[in-house]
């Protein structure tokens, strides 16, 4: 993989953005309001990827960053009247804080016991969240009513398509640098890193931060689009699934994997619909996913790239 | 006091039995089956079924508990484990996209409400100004015998030590003879007939929903991060540990925070010592 | 023939959700609920038998037929939302109806405001929401709850108290357990107030437990260690633990309040039988409820359609089958849904009267924007009409208390106007 930034790749973003821009004139509003949860999904698995993806402290407890933005501006928007632009940017500090607070554990442990730790951390903040001021936090119904920063479908299609492509090309761009490279051999062999002589609580620290800025800004926007939040919406186990399946079934450690993943779950589940209505449509979407991650653990990214190899291969 | 003791030891016992499955694969396998609590659904549910909606023994409603328990382990580890050749984030992720797939397959058979199980022994004792149903009392004693049963099977028989081998050591294990992958699949049938075990008295306690696979999931987990990769004597000790300090906190201090002393002991004790209490030790 | 082959070629293409049915004569119905549990089974009933008995009469507005399409919530929120989003821009329709949960309806309320389609919710009693028809009578004029809200489901609870705890039982004192939810906080936040003023019983203590609550015991000892005459209850998550747990341990003391798990006939079947004493406040009609004959012939055409639970609908397919009648009758006075703002003016105007022996025993109505109700002191927009004051001439009473017996049976204790049976304790309590 080359690790240099051409013109192919700067193009290959702008037809795929601009492709993406046009869509609101081809598809219909339900088909644009399944994408744009398709989009947040997308930032959340991004966000995800450059926390556990790239440095591989898998992060069970990613609901926890997203649900600390979401709650915030929330809060702060809803409760004091703080217009969003102030709220947003502080729900993205509050984030990036708590994103330091996850960061200690994984100074000591990693692998499965960082997994557990991440896991409490989620489970704590949904119990928190009921117990602790429910006159801010709205309790166990949470809020209904948050402002909302657009109106109708094609309005909502476009701040998430910008957001995404915004985070998408920025992370892409960071991983071509140096810092990027150094953050995926954490993933591969941690101990080989700091032999090199890099810093890599530094690295951790930096992957963490950028993790949980990503998540602050994922979650503040998802809750200005949705205009209401819950503690069950958030810091809930399917909700967590759904972000570290989507991330592993598009291809981790990649940008354009996180994405895949987010639209193919979505689509899914959005298209089972007419034919499922029921809780049968889980029980598929589930085992889909399930097995895809089965046949190949590296997602989405890896097969496409397999079946190129093989095609090109066979030309050869 | 002694009231909180006789509840302090009932609850615990309870616990015990719940993680003692999930010890057992975390010691032989070191990977975490995050899908251990659909055994304890699983169990739960198999026995309401042959109990409350078939009318059959129940007797005959633990067997066949313990034989979809035993089941749904082989299964997990041909189908799961093995093709993932036992790395531990894989399998920690295939195991928790197939406790969601559970329980969507469990609300598709059995609709999405609550059900309540008769007592497996019906009756209360009352005991020093508490009261004592002896369906918790036989769950402890079971916990107990289990407990006792599955130490000696490990010290005294030529498979537990094999078990007890793998644990310590899967080349050396190898090395002397001992194939690791039939011991890993039968600590795999193992640990589902204790969680389905688990799971009918948890369910006779509780009630059997879809989404009841978390709580024994987070007690199970709690016991095995707090106590390190556990002995069966550690686990033994460290749900005494949590049920006591749940019942403590209910009593004495407040019953809502209930569950958030259990979650910042995990965080606590995995920061402060990741080994756990008892650091990693043999079977 | 040509108009029947339009009209097939039109259906198929509805069918297929590809077109935006604006010059179809059809009335389009959206569900959104649960459709595995029974409380979202029972709204989508009820509003399925209603559309086939209007369908069977030839439809409404001049004629059209009506179509119900289904929006699986599966009690998330977030799915709700997509759920809401599905039926307004992809199926299009003209009128929701809602099974929904709290959490979930608060969930696509939102939603609701933005596209304005009349939407009537049937489960969700929480006051917040027509606090939110307070506040923005114009956003929300096409929301509407035809079950009484919390708070007066509470506050009729109080006069329970008065009349049946302290007078009857001549009990007078009380330890509140209550869950730790938004819930379990409003209604102990309501009762712990009226109830030694109102009723004059002294609370001793309130216990809040934590709803992932494995084991009741301790917790039971403390409510014992009290020396209260009786616990009284909160519990809307999980109540079937506490209950049983508390029939299970023969807990020497009585237990009554809000059991939300008791609210459908399969408590029984569910609980094996681990329910007796039991006794809960429930809105209306109940399980245990003597039905008018118009309700009675719905649960009759209920049974013979459906045979798998719940076997009678609980309170909320009443309200749909009711509700969604009385959506359509208010659609064909506005002229159709579109104008949802005429369609709120012509839904408030609902009025639907069902007598028993002669006397009235259910309304279907509404509170207008700016009734008073006399008890409360405060108004209920688009609420369903109760009264909160014997004998119930205005309107039926916000809840009934209902109790079930150690052998199965179920009734109402309270209010005696409705009573089936007399409100008694456990055979273990003294």
């Amino acid at each position: 993989m080359s690790t240099q930034i051409t013109w192919k790749h700067l193009a290959l973003w702008a037809l795929f953005l601009g492709g993406m821009a046009l869509l609101p004139m081809l598809v219909g509003k339900g088909t644009l309001r399944t994408i744009i949860f398709a989009n947040y999904l997308a930032i959340f698995a991004m966000s995800w990827d450059v926390l556990s993806g790239r440095t591989g402290y898998i992060s069970f407890g990613h609901p926890f960053l997203i649900g600390i933005g979401a709650y915030t501006t929330a809060i702060l928007s809803y409760r004091f009247d703080v217009p969003v632009g102030i709220s947003i940017p502080v729900a993205v500090i509050v984030t990036m804080a708590a994103g330091t607070l996850f960061f200690l554990p994984a100074l000591r442990i990693k692998g499965t016991y960082f997994a557990l730790v991440t896991l409490a951390f989620m489970e704590l903040m949904y119990q928190l969240v009921q117990v602790i001021r429910p006159d801010l936090t709205g309790g166990t119904r949470g809020i209904s009513g948050v402002q909302t920063l657009t109106r109708g479908a094609v309005n909502g299609y476009y701040l998430s398509l910008a957001l995404m492509g915004v985070i998408a090309i920025s992370l892409w761009a960071m991983m071509k640098t140096r810092l990027g490279t150094a953050l995926s051999a954490i993933g591969m062999n941690e101990e080989a890193v700091e032999g090199s002589g890099l810093n890599t609580t530094k690295l951790k620290l930096f992957a963490f931060m950028v993790g949980a800025g990503v998540a602050g800004i994922g979650g503040a926007f998802y809750v200005h689009y949705l205009g209401s939040i819950a503690p069950r919406a958030l810091f809930d186990i399917n909700f967590l699934f759904t972000i570290i399946v989507a991330a592993l079934i598009g291809g981790a450690s990649t940008i354009i994997g996180p994405m895949a993943g987010a639209f193919f779950l979505t689509f899914l589940l959005e298209y089972l619909r007419p034919f499922l209505p029921g809780a049968e449509r889980y029980f598929i979407y589930g085992s889909i996913a399930l097995i895809l991650y089965m046949y190949e653990p590296k997602g989405l990214y890896e097969i496409l790239r397999k079946a190129r190899e093989r095609l090109t291969g066979a030309n050869a | 006091m002694s009231q909180i003791l006789i509840q302090g030891l009932l609850l615990s016992g309870l616990y015990a039995l719940i993680a003692i499955g999930f010890t057992l694969i975390f010691s032989v396998g070191r990977v975490l089956n995050l899908a251990y609590g659909a055994y304890l659904m699983l169990g739960g549910y198999a026995y309401f079924w042959v109990v409350q909606t078939m009318h059959m023994p129940k007797l005959l409603g633990i067997l066949v508990a313990i034989g979809v328990g035993v089941l749904a382990g082989l299964l997990k580890h041909r189908l799961i484990v093995k093709p993932l050749k036992s790395d531990p984030v894989a399998v920690e992720i295939a195991t928790l996209i197939l406790a969601v797939v559970i329980q969507a397959g469990v609300v598709l058979v059995f609709n999405d409400s609550a059900k309540i199980m008769h007592p497996i022994v019906n009756g209360v004792w009352r005991v020093g100004g508490a009261t004592v149903t002896y369906n918790i009392l036989t769950a402890t004693i079971a916990s107990w015998v289990i407990l006792i049963g599955l130490y000696y099977f490990v010290r005294k028989t030529h498979v537990g030590r094999a078990i007890s081998a793998v644990s310590m050591d899967v080349k050396g294990a190898a090395i002397s003879g001992i194939n690791p992958d039939r011991i890993n699949m039968i600590t795999w049938g193992l640990s589902g007939a204790l969680g389905a075990i688990a799971g009918v008295f948890f369910a006779s306690y509780t009630q059997l929903s879809p989404s009841m696979w978390v709580a024994p999931l987070i007690i199970a987990v709690a016991v095995v991060i707090v106590g390190g990769i556990g002995s069966i004597i550690g686990t033994l000790i460290v749900a005494h540990i949590i049920g006591f300090m749940e019942i403590i906190s209910t009593t004495l201090v407040a019953a809502e925070l209930r569950g958030v002393f259990t979650m910042l002991l995990i965080i606590v004790v995995l920061v402060m010592m990741p080994k756990g209490l008892f650091g990693r030790g043999e079977l | 023939m040509t108009r029947i082959l339009t009209k097939g070629l039109c259906s198929a293409a509805m069918a297929g959700l590809l077109s935006a049915g604006a010059a179809t004569a059809e009335v389009k119905v959206g569900f959104i609920g649960s459709l595995s549990s029974d409380t979202g089974r029972s709204t989508l009933r009820g509003a399925q038998i209603a559309i086939d008995e209007l369908n069977a009469n030839g439809g409404v507005m001049g004629g059209q037929q009506i179509t119900l399409i289904e929006a699986d919530t599966g009690e998330d929120v977030t799915e709700g939302i997509k759920a809401y989003e599905y039926l307004a821009e992809t199926a299009e329709v003209d009128f929701i109806i809602s099974g929904s949960i709290d959490d979930v309806s608060l969930g696509w309320l939102p939603r609701m405001q933005e596209y304005q389609i009349p939407t009537l919710d049937t489960w969700t009693s929480y006051i917040g929401i027509i606090d939110m028809v307070v506040e923005d009578p114009e956003g929300m004029a096409p929301y509407f709850m035809n079950i009484a809200s919390d708070e007066a489901l509470a506050t009729l609870y109080i006069n329970f108290g008065a009349d049946v705890l302290k007078a009857k039982m001549g009990w007078d004192s009380v330890v509140i357990l209550a869950e730790d939810t938004a819930f379990g906080q409003a209604i102990t936040g309501l009762v712990t107030e009226a109830l030694a003023p109102v009723a004059g019983i002294e609370v001793k203590d309130t216990i809040i437990y934590d709803i992932g609550t494995v084991d009741f015991a301790p917790i039971f000892s403390k409510a014992q260690a009290t020396g209260a005459d009786f616990i009284y209850q909160v519990s809307s998550v999980n109540s079937q633990v506490i209950s049983s747990q508390y029939v299970k341990l023969q807990v020497p003391m009585a237990m009554t309040g809000v059991n939300v798990s008791a609210l459908g006939m399969e408590y029984w079947e569910d609980t094996g039988g681990a329910g007796g004493g039991i006794s809960t406040l429930s809105p209306i009609p109940s399980v245990g409820f003597k039905l008018d004959p118009a309700s009675q012939a719905f649960v009759d055409t209920y049974q013979a359609k459906y045979d798998t639970r719940p076997v009678i609908p609980h309170f909320n397919g009443f309200n749909a089958y009711h509700g969604l009648k009385q959506a359509m009758a208010a659609a064909d006075e506005a002229g159709g849904f579109k104008d949802a703002m005429a369609w709120s003016k012509a839904m408030e105007k609902q009025d639907l009267i069902l007598e028993m022996d002669g006397k009235m025993w259910l309304r279907y109505g509404f509170w207008g924007a700016d009734e008073v109700e006399e008890v409360t002191q405060r108004t209920y927009p688009h609420n369903a009409r109760f009264d909160l004051t014997s004998p119930y001439e205005d309107a039926q009473p916000s809840m009934v208390v209902i109790q079930w017996t150690e052998d199965g049976d179920v009734g109402v204790v309270y209010p005696p106007e409705y009573a089936t049976m007399e409100f008694s304790v456990p055979s273990w309590v003294k």
